[in-house]
């Protein structure tokens, strides 16, 4: 297969993975998510921070869950992709394919990466005009490239998850869990210091962990420069996670080819 | 067993055995009230205060609560992938009957939620709760449970002609934990919100609870210097007033929804 074709597979596969998602999602409903899903969430977590620890943690708290609002759609959308496509009875035509697997698997993921940086936008404006986050310090290239790496790099934690869809009938429960959990390992409500020390290593295994610290020093006014060692590390995070879950694509794909399990788990 | 009770138990009992059958649904259900009470705990760590209190009781009660509103969207959304809603509404029995059992097994699920939260909370964080008063905290759970499964009939009323009932729900979870203040006191919130939380039954039943568990909540109360009793009876009997308006709500909801949806053949289509 050449180049174009490739680049043909990748936007094919970003444009469809998005309307499909109409399917189970309306826009009304999206619009819905959109705005109360992201401000909910972050509202609980101030008023808890707010209630146990006083006003001063409100810009920690709802920094930290603006970003991890990221992960709904580069996670639990990136993997429903693969859920759908089996409950649709779509995924044996998708395998039957000849496309190239890689910009197959990284153009589903791709549009997610720009819806997830739309909710954290929506999410950053709820933290300015409800919650009074002052973002008059931010350094606007800093931030914009924190989150549009946080996307990407959380696509690929989707993607590892999404895998599991050919080896597991409900993958949408790992994804379920993943994003609940990355509220107490990534430092969105509270520093990852205050975790016990075991579980420290998992938050830094995460790229969202990276993503969180480095927007809240892009809002206190941190340049590019500054950040750029926080950066570097979440980049070397989320590429493992992309070649990890490309592998695990692959994989079971290929014990769900020979076992003919594709659409029996 | 009168034929209303049959039904209620028959749904109930069915509604147990998917459980059983495909238990991993447990999992996304339960694991929210978890994460939030852990994260609470966690910034507990180092506090002084009925924080502790809050935070487990407020897990627990958040557990009932997502699990009845979640399970009040999956059941419609249930039957409709399965293609079996129209055979349900077209039994004699009544729709809501059936949803009213589901509710209730789906509550009780939530109490065992909320008694695996006070298991980790005590375990995991070493957190000490005694009840003051066991007979009162016991009413008070099971009256709340109830006020949650009424409510979860009157969302399970909307979600029948809703094309996106899990969403709803998703979208509705939270929220309601913020309103109810599972988690912090209602006076937090901006007064506007107020409202919204005292025709909530669930607002006055965890106030109960609080009450229940501990004498030194009661300053932080609705019914602050207030008789200790006489102030959890209050909120019993407020909830209880509530939670009749919330069937009786629902009685009439699920019946302009059944006629809708047969007058207009919509069911298929929602």
């Amino acid at each position: 297969m050449n180049y174009s074709q490739n680049i043909r597979v990748f936007f094919s596969s970003a444009v469809f993975s998005y309307r499909a998602q109409f399917s189970w999602l309306n826009p009304t409903m999206w619009l819905t998510m959109k705005f109360v899903l992201t401000l909910s969430q972050m509202a609980f977590f101030v008023f808890v921070g707010l209630f146990i620890r006083g006003p001063s943690v409100i810009p920690f708290i709802a920094i930290g869950n603006a970003l991890q609002t990221v992960s709904w759609n580069t996670v639990f959308s990136v993997v429903n992709i693969t859920s759908h496509d089996k409950w649709d009875g779509t995924l044996p035509l998708v395998l039957a394919t000849p496309a190239s697997r890689l910009p197959l698997f990284i153009g589903r993921a791709m549009v997610h990466v720009f819806d997830g940086m739309l909710s954290v936008v929506i999410s950053f404006a709820f933290a300015a005009f409800i919650f009074g986050v002052d973002f008059g310090q931010a350094n606007a290239l800093a931030l914009t490239f924190t989150v549009l790496l946080t996307a990407l790099t959380m696509a690929g934690f989707g993607l590892l998850i999404g895998g599991l869809s050919f080896y597991y009938r409900e993958p949408l429960i790992f994804a379920n869990i993943f994003l609940f959990t990355l509220l107490i390992f990534c430092g969105i409500n509270f520093p990852v210091q205050d975790l016990p020390q075991f579980i420290q290593p998992f938050s830094y295994a995460i790229p969202l962990t990276y993503g969180v610290s480095a927007a809240r020093s892009a809002i206190a006014g941190a340049t590019l420069l500054d950040i750029a060692p926080l950066l570097g590390q979440q980049l070397i995070v989320g590429l493992a996670s992309i070649v990890l879950g490309y592998i695990f694509f692959r994989s079971f794909e290929n014990v769900a080819r020979k076992t003919g399990r594709i659409e029996a788990v | 067993m009168p034929q209303v009770l049959r039904v209620i138990y028959s749904a109930f009992r069915m509604a147990m055995l998917h459980w059983i059958a495909d238990p991993q649904w447990v999992i996304p259900n339960i694991i929210a009230p978890f994460i939030f009470t852990a994260v609470a705990l966690t910034l507990f760590q180092g506090s002084t205060g009925p924080f502790g209190l809050y935070a487990v009781l407020g897990g627990g009660m958040m557990g009932m609560w997502g699990n009845t509103l979640y399970s009040s969207g999956y059941a419609i959304e249930f039957e409709k992938w399965q293609g079996t809603l129209e055979e349900v509404i077209a039994a004699p029995s009544k729709l809501m009957h059936v949803i009213a059992g589901r509710s209730v097994s789906n509550a009780l699920f939530g109490l065992v939620n909320m008694f695996a939260v006070l298991a980790i909370a005590a375990l995991g964080f070493k957190i000490q709760l005694g009840i003051a008063n066991p007979l009162l905290f016991t009413v008070s759970l099971v009256l709340t449970l109830l006020s949650v499964s009424a409510l979860g009939l009157i969302f399970a009323s909307a979600f029948v002609l809703s094309r996106s009932a899990l969403t709803l729900t998703n979208g509705l979870e939270i929220p309601l934990y913020i309103i109810s203040g599972s988690m912090f006191p209602v006076a937090l919130l901006p007064f506007w919100i107020h409202p919204a939380a005292y025709i909530l039954g669930p607002t006055w039943g965890i106030d109960a609870i609080r009450l229940a568990t501990s004498q030194e909540y009661a300053s932080q109360s609705f019914w602050n210097g207030m008789n200790w009793n006489t102030a959890i009876l209050l909120d019993l009997t407020i909830m209880s007033l509530i939670t009749l308006g919330y069937a009786a709500l629902a009685t009439v909801l699920f019946k302009m929804v059944e006629t809708r949806a047969r007058t207009q053949g919509t069911l298929v289509e929602a």
